[in-house]
């Protein structure tokens, strides 16, 4: 028979399995995690193991602090000339959203109009 | 020539190993609980965010580790809180939005009464999560049987109890779950 993980409400039930997982985790000793780790791979005595990517390293989604350091981002952020320029930008955008209407041509004349 | 200064920000996780507030292993055990814990949460939530919330808490000192307590097991709990934080905010929200405006609401305030009804995406997400986690272990009955008993809230005598298990079992089984999860733990997958 196949044993399944539902009984009570599912987030109650959820809530319950990580709480008791935890423990499990926080008591797990170096050899255990050493073990894991070799299971998938990793060394990670080795510099640069993929085990510390989202740690010491970035993972997939690279960050704006990983190329620009804090005092060059702040400098762009309170540079006046970038805010001006972004005013500028919005007012022209939203000029740009209500377009003049232009008059519709006038029908040529008859001819017996003056 | 300009001295090169380095001014990269360092993120909670390298400010606390630069600290010596935890080790490298001590790193990888706590990327193993916030991923467990992020199962707990909207998927738009990530582990990194809440073991760098986590870790800004207790370097920021709005979170003060007490004396005698593992830097680990105190960083696990902060986890643990911001998940249901998480949720406490997110049902306060939502029974603001669905709650009546203005007078109305002052004249039936007496009346109305909480919904306790669980919340649906809350309860979809728990229904994922459950199932990606007996994936986990769909090479592992009695591991499956455990967490099952674990998800009804038993204790580790009374799930020995139930499934007929000497102690030296429940332990062996325990062992399979901690290395399963340390797997899953270290992994670079997406949760």
């Amino acid at each position: 028979m196949r044993t399944r993980v539902m009984h009570a409400f599912p987030e109650t039930a959820l809530e319950r399995i990580l709480d008791a997982l935890e423990p499990e985790l926080v008591a797990a000793s170096d050899a255990d995690i050493l073990e894991a780790a070799s299971d998938l791979g990793m060394k990670p005595q080795m510099k640069g193991s993929a085990a510390f990517i989202g740690l010491r390293y970035s993972s997939a989604m690279p960050r704006a602090e990983d190329f620009f350091d804090a005092q060059w981002m702040l400098q762009l952020l309170n540079d006046p000339r970038r805010i001006w320029l972004a005013s500028a930008a919005a007012t022209r955008a939203s000029s740009r959203a209500r377009p003049a209407r232009k008059k519709a041509p006038r029908p040529p004349k008859e001819p017996g109009e003056g | 020539m300009r001295p090169l200064v380095d001014t990269r920000v360092l993120r909670p996780t390298e400010s606390a190993l630069a600290l010596k507030l935890v080790s490298e292993m001590d790193l990888l055990r706590l990327k193993a609980i916030a991923r467990l814990h992020a199962r707990g949460l909207p998927p738009d939530v990530g582990w990194e965010d809440l073991l760098q919330e986590a870790l800004t808490r207790v370097l920021t000192g709005a979170r003060r580790i007490p004396k005698g307590v593992a830097p680990v097991a105190f960083i696990a709990g902060i986890m643990r809180s911001l998940r249901s934080e998480h949720w406490r905010r997110f049902g306060a929200a939502r029974r603001r939005k669905d709650a009546p405006s203005g007078y109305r609401a002052y004249r039936t305030r007496e009346l109305a009464l909480r919904d306790t009804a669980p919340d649906p995406e809350r309860s979809l997400i728990a229904a994922e999560e459950l199932a990606a986690i007996e994936r986990l272990f769909v090479d592992d009955p009695l591991a499956l049987r455990i967490l099952d008993a674990l998800g009804e809230g038993l204790a580790p005598e009374q799930i020995c109890a139930q499934l007929s298990l000497t102690r030296t079992e429940y332990d062996s089984a325990r062992k399979r779950i901690r290395r399963c999860l340390l797997r899953e733990g270290l992994t670079c997958a997406p949760e």
